[in-house]
C-alpha cells in the first residue's frame, strides 16, 4: 500500500503541491485527472523518487521511500512519449530491466518472449522503435516497464500523443493487463473519459491539491470535474438529434 | 556532372597530395625541370629511424593526440551534460568560449609561467595538458547542442526501471551519443595534430610534434624532407576520416 501524507513542494515560492495526502491500494489503479501545470507530473516525479518534497512522507508498504534513491524504490514512472532506446531492438528495450539486473540469459528470454505476446508484439520482436506505429511503441514501453513487476506503476498521460483510434485499444489492453497482472499504478490523465475508463478510484487535482472521491457517482456529482457538463453536451446533442 | 568533369575535379583535389609524395621521394630539382632529377626513397628511409627521428615524431603526434582526444572527450561529454542541466548554464557555457577569445599562443604565454612553477615546462605531459585547455571547452561547446529533455527523460527512465548514473551512461547515453562521441573525437584529434603555436611555447622544442618537424623543414628550406613529413601528417588524419565514414555514417543515425 502507498501512504502519502501533507506532501509539499515550491518552484520558486510558488507552491505546486500543497499538504496533498491520499493512500493507494495494492493492486488498484487510481486515475488523476488535472490540467496541465496543476501539480500532476510533480506529484509523480516525487512519488519516483526523480524530485524531492518540501515536506511530508512517502510510505510504501510501510516503508519510508524519502532516503530510497529512484533506482531502488521499483517505482517505474512512464511518460507521454514512449522512450524506447534507439539503439536497441523491441526485445532489448523490454529486456532492458532484466539486464540491469544481470538476470540469466534462459530467464529473460522466457519472460520477455511471454510478455511480447500479452502484448500482442511477438511478430516485432527484432524491429527497432522506428520501425514501429505510436501504439506499438507504447506497447513495448509497457512491456519495459511491467518485466521487472515495479511495485507500483506511474503513467503520466501515457496515451497524450495516439491518436483516438489507438487511444481506446491501448486503454482496453492496459485494463486488461493491469487486471491479469494484478498491477499497483497511479494514471494521470487531463481526459476525463479517460480518467473514468482507468482508474479504480478517482481524484482530481487542483491548484496544488488532490482530492481524491469515494465512489464514481460522488466524482460526478462533483461539478468542478467537468463531468455533468460533459454528461449533459451528450444528453443535448442527443436531444437535438431525436427533435429534428 | 560529366565524366570528365568528375574525373577533373578528383584530379584537382588529389594534386597537392600527389605533388607532396613526389617531392618527398625527390632529389635535386633545379628549374626549369618539370620533375625531380633523381628519385630515391633516401627520405622515407628517415622515418625507420635515421638522425632525423622522423619515426618518433610520428609515435609521439599519435600518442599526444590520441591521448588529447580521448581525454578531452570523455571529460567534455560529462561536463557538457551537467552544464546542460545547470540552472545557469548559459554562463557556465560562456566560460567555454574562455580560451577562444584569445588566442592559444596568448592563453599558453598566460599559462608558462604556472607550467614552470609545476615542472611541466618542456614535457609531454605539459604539452598535454597545454592542448586539453583548449580541447576540452571546445568539446563541452560540441556537446551542449546534444544534450536536451528527452535524453534527460529517458536517463530518469534508466533509474525508475533499476539502473545505476554508470549504467545510464554505459547502456543508453554512450551508445546513443556513439555517432557524436565518434565526431568530437576525430575534431578533436585533429585540433591537437596539427597544433602547432601552443605545442611550441609549452614544449620549448623538446616536445618535437610532427607539426612541428614540418615547419622546423620549412624554416630550414628543405623542401623535401618537409614535403615528406607533411606526407606523414596527412596520413593518420585521412585513416582517421575512413575510420570516421566506414564505423560513424554506415550506422544507423540515432538522436
Amino acid at each position: 500500500m502507498l501512504d502519502i501524507k501533507n506532501i509539499n513542494k515550491q518552484y520558486k515560492g510558488e507552491a505546486v503541491l500543497q499538504d496533498l495526502s491520499f493512500t493507494l491500494q495494492a493492486h488498484e489503479m487510481l486515475s488523476i485527472l488535472g490540467r496541465s501545470g496543476s501539480g500532476k507530473t510533480t506529484l509523480l516525479k516525487i512519488l519516483a523518487g526523480l524530485e524531492t518534497a518540501d515536506r511530508g512522507q512517502l510510505l510504501l508498504d510501510g516503508q519510508d521511500l524519502s532516503p530510497v534513491p529512484a533506482n531502488q524504490r521499483g517505482i517505474v514512472y512512464l511518460y507521454q512519449e514512449a522512450l524506447l532506446f534507439p539503439h536497441l531492438d523491441v526485445f532489448e528495450n523490454v529486456a532492458f530491466g532484466l539486464r540491469l539486473r544481470h538476470r540469466p540469459e534462459t530467464e529473460i528470454k522466457k519472460k520477455v518472449n511471454a510478455l511480447l505476446q500479452r502484448l500482442e508484439l511477438p511478430e516485432q520482436a527484432r524491429k527497432m522503435p522506428e520501425q514501429l506505429s505510436g501504439g506499438q511503441r507504447q506497447r513495448v514501453a509497457f512491456g519495459r516497464a511491467l518485466i521487472i513487476e515495479p511495485r507500483v506503476l506511474l503513467l503520466d498521460e501515457p496515451f497524450g500523443a495516439l491518436d483516438t483510434e489507438t487511444r481506446r485499444s491501448m486503454q482496453q489492453l492496459l485494463k486488461r493487463v493491469a487486471k491479469d497482472l494484478g498491477l499497483t499504478a497511479i494514471f494521470v490523465t487531463h481526459d476525463l473519459k479517460e480518467a473514468m475508463l482507468m482508474g479504480d478510484r478517482l481524484g482530481m487535482m487542483q491548484n496544488g491539491q488532490l482530492k481524491i472521491y469515494g465512489s464514481r457517482a460522488e466524482f460526478i456529482a462533483d461539478e468542478s470535474t467537468g463531468a455533468r457538463e460533459e454528461a449533459r453536451f451528450w444528453i443535448d446533442l442527443h436531444d437535438l438529434k431525436l427533435t429534428k | 556532372m560529366s565524366r570528365f568533369t568528375k574525373i577533373a575535379l578528383i584530379g584537382l583535389i588529389l594534386f597537392p597530395f600527389a605533388f607532396l609524395l613526389m617531392l618527398s621521394v625527390g632529389r635535386q630539382w633545379p628549374y626549369p625541370a618539370v620533375f625531380p632529377e633523381q628519385w630515391a626513397l633516401s627520405n622515407w628511409q628517415l622515418v625507420l629511424g635515421g638522425s632525423e627521428g622522423l619515426g618518433n615524431s610520428v609515435l609521439l603526434s599519435v600518442l599526444l593526440s590520441l591521448s588529447v582526444a580521448t581525454l578531452s572527450t570523455g571529460l567534455s561529454f560529462w561536463v557538457s551534460r551537467h552544464i546542460a542541466y545547470h540552472p545557469k548554464r548559459e554562463a557556465w557555457l560562456s566560460l567555454a568560449y574562455f580560451p577562444y577569445v584569445f588566442a592559444p599562443v596568448i592563453l599558453a604565454a598566460c599559462l608558462q609561467f604556472f607550467f614552470i612553477v609545476a615542472g611541466l615546462y618542456g614535457t609531454f605531459g605539459g604539452v598535454l595538458l597545454a592542448q586539453l585547455f583548449i580541447t576540452f571547452p571546445y568539446g563541452v561547446i560540441f556537446f551542449s547542442s546534444f544534450w536536451n529533455e528527452r535524453l534527460r527523460s529517458m536517463e530518469e527512465l534508466v533509474k525508475t526501471l533499476g539502473g545505476s548514473t554508470l549504467q545510464a551512461y554505459a547502456k543508453v547515453l554512450v551508445p546513443v551519443a556513439k555517432g557524436a562521441l565518434m565526431t568530437c573525437f576525430f575534431q578533436l584529434f585533429l585540433i591537437s595534430w596539427f597544433e602547432y603555436g601552443l605545442t611550441n611555447l609549452i614544449g620549448v622544442g623538446k616536445v618535437p610534434t610532427l607539426t612541428l618537424r614540418v615547419f622546423q623543414y620549412v624554416n630550414e628550406a628543405n623542401i623535401f624532407l618537409a614535403a615528406l613529413a607533411s606526407c606523414l601528417l596527412i596520413l593518420p588524419p585521412v585513416a582517421l576520416l575512413w575510420l570516421n565514414r566506414a564505423v560513424v555514417f554506415r550506422e544507423r543515425i540515432v538522436p
